[in-house]
């Protein structure tokens, strides 16, 4: 099994084909990947749009269930209705993650809303997945920081530090409710963080579906290429993405 | 050299230090089985932040021994003042095509002016720039435009075309400058193509960042992604043009 833990309903993919999946399935069934879990788009750029993308999720993993896990996110500028928001894509639309993305919503990891809706998800069993790699508010160390005080959440560094933090996701991922998503390191970062970080932790994910393009084929060659032991592979794949994502 | 359009890896890393293990001999292996021509050699990162001569020696040395093969890049870290001028004025004359400034690893800001005086030198001999992007804050695809809106007799390569989180920026500010180009590695082949549809093939140079990524993989991506009409160009025909101006390879 192999399972992508990074992936988006793109704002192109809505506008193409709405809110049928088919296609966005057809590259996933082209790659040999069988799950996905789905973030949105629209609701990382504008706050207003939050709450309707989300319920675009939910209908679009409706027509999948078997295949997407839907992946919401909320916003801690919003104060209370953000995290009312956070509330009930947990306890109504049955997330299996909520994501957030620091830089382009604009918040800091030390915001006290934030934290409550990182509470929140730890109460729930629900994973907390970050764009990571960049500054101010996206760095590895930062979301490790957040990692620190709540140990009963799972964090996920949705992008193991991109091509130039990842030395610090490594360092990060000692925290042990930290996990490592391969999605943006180079082969040869990939191949050092396989080695070094807790290989129970670590789950591979493409960013698939921000855009039209197949990044699919290109992510996922990549980690087979690389220099990493077969059996760790296959739970990075799969194994640790059940796991994370409460797969049955 | 037959017919088809020549290719040359804008960057390779020679040298084993931490995450790089790629010998003079296992870079040419990969070449043959890519088919591509010649490789530019840039010393690993504690060459670049220290140790400078030792990098460079390097370069030249293995270029030396696969002189149809390798071609040198040299780097001096800027902060070594006088003492980098002289490197760099030694390692041109010995042989070097072309700089490699990686501002994140060496501790400056891009656009700072400690590191005019070497590209000043790079201007006066008429050799390439190649300036890693995409670091936050220290390398930037807009701090290379401003390096060569202020150098305009100077050829910056943009190194990995800012990725990742400058990926917006990169093709307005390659835009600006026609002495601006944007390199390929670890900017993914299927992002670049895209960015090569809107600056226009004369800009596109193509490279690997072998060891960090597989060199044969990433040049057979990068066939299937970039548009056949423009391939001779980005495979090796821009970069040829740039090195070319210091005199035949």
């Amino acid at each position: 099994m192999i399972v992508d833990c990074h992936t988006h309903w793109g704002m192109a993919w809505t506008a193409r084909d709405g809110e049928n999946p088919a296609r966005w399935l057809e590259t996933l069934d082209g790659r040999g990947v069988d799950k996905a879990a789905l973030m949105g788009h629209a609701n990382l750029v504008r706050v207003d749009w939050c709450q309707a993308d989300n319920d675009r999720v939910a209908r679009v993993v409706e027509k999948a269930p078997e295949r997407l896990l839907p992946v919401y996110t909320a916003w801690p500028q919003a104060g209370a209705q953000g995290l009312g928001e956070a509330r009930r894509v947990i306890e109504k639309l049955g997330a299996r993650g909520l994501k957030f993305h620091p830089w382009l919503q604009g918040f800091s990891t030390a915001d006290p809303c934030f934290r409550e809706m990182c509470a929140a998800a730890g109460e729930a069993g629900v994973p907390v997945i970050f764009h990571d790699g960049t500054p101010c508010y996206s760095l590895p160390e930062q979301i490790a920081g957040a990692a620190r005080r709540f140990p009963a959440t799972k964090f996920v560094l949705g992008h193991a530090g991109l091509l130039w933090s990842w030395r610090s996701a490594l360092e990060a991922a000692r925290l042990p409710n930290v996990w490592l998503c391969l999605c943006g390191p180079h082969m040869r970062a990939m191949e050092i963080l396989c080695r070094r970080a807790d290989p129970g932790r670590i789950v591979w994910g493409s960013d698939f579906g921000f855009g039209l393009a197949d990044t699919i084929g290109y992510r996922l060659s990549v980690f087979k290429e690389a220099n990493v032991e077969g059996a760790l592979r296959g739970r990075i794949l799969g194994e640790n993405a059940r796991r994370l994502l409460g797969i049955q | 050299m037959n017919s088809r359009a020549e290719m040359i890896d804008a960057y390779c890393v020679l040298g084993v230090d931490r995450e790089y293990d790629l010998t003079a001999g296992t870079l040419v292996e990969a070449m043959d089985e890519a088919e591509v021509d010649r490789a530019i050699v840039a010393p690993v990162d504690r060459s670049l932040a220290v140790m400078n001569r030792e990098g460079n020696d390097l370069m030249l040395s293995a270029a030396r021994e696969h002189p149809r093969r390798l071609i040198p890049a040299c780097s001096v870290n800027p902060w070594y003042g006088a003492a980098a001028e002289s490197e760099l004025r030694r390692a041109i004359g010995e042989g070097a095509r072309m700089l490699v400034l990686h501002p994140w690893v060496q501790g400056y800001l891009a656009s700072d002016e400690l590191a005019f005086p070497v590209l000043e030198i790079a201007g006066l001999e008429r050799v390439p720039v190649y300036m890693h992007t995409g670091q936050p804050g220290s390398s930037t695809p807009w701090q290379a435009a401003d390096l060569a809106t202020r150098f305009p007799g100077v050829d910056f390569i943009m190194g990995h075309s800012g990725a990742t989180d400058f990926w917006n920026d990169a093709v307005e500010a390659a835009g600006t400058r026609e002495n601006v180009y944007l390199e390929s590695s670890l900017a993914r082949p299927f992002q670049f193509a895209g960015y090569l549809e809107k600056v226009g093939a004369a800009k596109g140079i193509a490279g690997s960042y072998a060891p960090l990524n597989d060199l044969v993989f990433e040049w057979t991506q990068l066939r299937e992604c970039v548009p056949a009409a423009m391939w001779s160009q980005v495979a090796g025909g821009n970069l040829a043009a740039l090195l070319g101006k210091r005199g035949a390879l």
